[in-house]
């Protein structure tokens, strides 16, 4: 930790925006209010006072309500400091606790621009920082200017990639680090957003439950059986416009720092997720979906939570050619020559097409309706994972990101000789496992996958995924890909007693998939 | 103590290693405490009471017995190796359950002790990686074979330390 120390004397400290009390002086206001009136609420209704000095107790609470949370935010603002040096982003707050937050730049996993609707409004923006410690491994600065917020994203990333930002000499503003280039791979339009929402589960089963409860009403000349049910549908209702808001405006782009994804109504967020930050995809279709033929996309990223929702969507509705140049941007490589014909064998293929290998026939009692779609694919780059015939699923792992494998079989399982084979991932949405696979296929399947994921391990690109990024390679970037030939100069002091990577150039970076011996064209997945 | 044989988790060419019998009488002194002497505690109403009462302490006690009938044959089925990048750790007599845990993955290494344990100088090691599914938790080893194994995997995990 003394290169840390180090590195601290050299940080710039810098303070938050001045309008930041303002914007966060609601809250607490909201809440002591929501408090003061949710404690007198009766005393309130007994008070046998004239409007207008009644509406005197109320802007009175308000008021003084807003001033103390005024009071508390500038304090807290007046504490709050944060600072960038080279290897790491530095957070100093808390009023009565105080807490001090480093967090190393080659372990960030993602970058969000956050823009809740007040600081949308005025131009302002929050910057969270998520490192892979878990739910809550995050620094968030809250708020910067939009500019600034975005400004400090670039250096962010361009340091976290390996690139060096010169230091002014005057010790003055640091030279903006140049914004990657960015090229908008898809956007959602709001027509199929809300027809997904409506094909879903829960519009159906709310709608449904909703006529019932009319129809009782008006049968029992009663509104009883609503507000019975009432917060159940409220939840229902909140649920859904939280999908329809979170997921509005969702945008998909691609740059050199990684995949940057754009979402929300009323408050936006910009997501940047560097290269190799995706432990898993998870493709997955309802079964009302299946007539339009559209798929959502999540991923497993290290340091979302399993309760971290939103985070975890790629894209909330794609057709099946969409998917395709999605997963083209998180895993470029399926290591097949035919990745469109895999991947619509993995979608809504059954049987041992594209060379899936499938439950074996003598489960088909216990699992007569999907032992012939529960399968799994295992290429040089990727384990895919098919289960669900009526919600079907595809999970993919890059055998770089297996964390460990298991197996595991029950009584039932071990007379039928089949067993279940797991990947495990970090904690997220997607669990990738996949059943009843023959006993014999499922030990080999397990030697296998641990040995390509030893051998991606070995060979995986560096963290820092672009080390260094000349002019020139940042300019080739403009696709999908930086110039794969931009070999690393040095590996420097980046990762704790580094292994040989032998491999670098030739594969995207973070996608270690040297197995491949030739580099990956470009568009390889658009045929 | 062989493990005993585990043909449909059986990988050819690995020598799995036993765990130590002492965890044996451990948990079987563990299920004797918290199972087997309520059972016999409830024995004084059944018979003051009579009939009906006499439920609870043949539950438990037949539970015990099964226990401690079970716990051999479960302890008997654990067993590790370590192999050159991974550690495989497998359990289970009616549900089995095989782990391939690579030394790179490791995050962080747990030797944890229970008070019975102590007395019989045994500990579990347990290996954390990033995910919360990798259940690599390896019961009583010998104290010294669990000290060698914690350093084992904390040199080897060094060694073979991956990003995430």
């Amino acid at each position: 930790m003394s290169a840390d120390r180090a590195g601290e004397s050299q940080v710039d400290w810098r303070k938050l925006h001045r309008i930041t009390p303002l914007l966060n002086a609601w809250k607490v206001a909201a809440a002591l209010i929501a408090i003061f009136v949710w404690q007198y609420s009766d005393t309130l209704g007994q008070l046998d006072l004239p409007t207008t000095q009644f509406l005197l107790v109320i802007i009175g609470v308000i008021v003084v309500g807003s001033l103390i949370g005024l009071g508390y935010s500038a304090l807290a603002w007046s504490r709050t400091r944060y600072g960038l040096s080279p290897e790491s982003v530095y957070l100093h707050s808390g009023v009565l606790f105080r807490q001090q937050r480093h967090l190393r730049l080659d372990r960030v996993q993602t970058v969000d621009v956050t823009q809740p609707l007040l600081a949308r409004l005025f131009g302002f923006a929050s910057l969270k920082i998520e490192s892979a410690g878990g739910a809550g491994s995050n620094l968030t600065l809250s708020f910067l200017t939009e500019d600034e917020a975005q400004r400090l994203r670039n250096e962010l990333l361009a340091r976290a990639a390996g690139v060096t930002v010169s230091e002014a000499a005057d010790g003055g503003q640091a030279p903006a680090a140049p914004a990657a280039p960015e090229r908008e791979v898809l956007a959602l339009t709001p027509g199929r957003l809300i027809g997904s929402l409506a094909l879903s589960f829960w519009l159906m089963a709310f709608v449904l439950a909703g006529a019932v409860l009319i129809v009782l009403a008006v049968v029992n000349q009663s509104l009883a059986p609503i507000f019975g049910v009432g917060p159940a549908l409220l939840g229902a209702v909140a649920y859904v416009w939280g999908r329809f808001a979170g997921e509005f405006a969702f945008r998909v782009a691609t740059s050199p720092d990684g995949v940057r994804v754009r979402q929300g109504l009323l408050e936006s967020k910009a997501r940047t997720v560097p290269p190799g930050r995706v432990q898993a995809v998870q493709v997955s279709q309802p079964l009302l979906w299946r007539t339009r033929g559209w798929w959502r996309l999540q991923v497993n990223i290290a340091g979302y939570g399993a309760e971290e929702t939103t985070g975890s969507v790629l894209y909330p509705v794609a057709t099946t050619e969409e998917v395709g140049r999605l997963l083209y941007l998180v895993q470029p490589d399926l290591g097949d020559p035919r990745p469109l014909q895999l991947l619509e064998a993995g979608l809504s293929g059954t049987g041992g097409d594209e060379g899936f290998v499938t439950s074996p026939r003598r489960v088909r009692w216990l699992d007569w309706w999907t032992w012939r779609r529960t399968g799994f694919r295992v290429t040089d780059t990727v384990t895919i994972l098919r289960t669900g015939r009526v919600w079907r699923r595809l999970v993919i792992v890059p055998h770089e990101r297996t964390q460990s494998l298991g197996l595991s079989e029950g009584p039932l399982d071990r007379r039928l000789r089949v067993a279940n084979f797991s990947l495990h991932s970090t904690p997220g949405p997607i669990t990738p496992i996949v059943t009843h696979i023959d006993a014999d296929v499922a030990r080999a399947l397990l030697v296998d996958v641990a040995d390509r994921a030893r051998r991606a391990r070995r060979d995986a690109g560096p963290e820092q995924w672009m080390l260094p990024r000349t002019a020139a390679a940042a300019a080739a970037a403009d696709g999908a890909a930086p110039d794969p030939t931009a070999a690393p100069a040095t590996f420097g002091g980046i990762l704790p007693s580094p292994p040989v990577r032998a491999v670098y150039g030739g594969v995207l970076p973070g996608h270690g998939a040297a197995v491949t011996d030739e580099p990956v064209e470009g568009g390889r997945m658009h045929g | 103590m062989p493990t005993t044989p585990n043909p449909a988790l059986d990988i050819e060419g690995v020598q799995w290693r036993p765990i130590s019998p002492r965890l044996i009488p451990v948990r079987q002194i563990s299920v004797a405490i918290f199972l087997g002497l309520p059972g016999l505690v409830t024995i004084w109403p059944a018979v003051v009471v009579g009939s009906a009462m006499w439920i609870l302490p043949a539950v438990l006690l037949a539970l015990t017995a099964w226990l401690l009938w079970l716990i051999p044959r479960q302890v008997r089925s654990i067993g590790y190796a370590e192999l050159e990048d991974d550690l495989l750790i497998r359990r289970g007599v009616m549900f089995r359950s095989l782990v391939v845990v690579p030394y790179g993955r490791m995050q962080y290494v747990d030797v944890e002790a229970g008070p019975i344990a102590r007395k019989m100088k045994i500990a579990a090691v347990q290996l954390h990686t990033a995910s919360a599914g990798s259940d690599a938790s390896i019961p009583g080893l010998g104290e010294d074979e669990a000290a060698r194994l914690r350093d084992q995997l904390t040199a080897r995990g060094e060694a073979r330390l991956a990003g995430l």
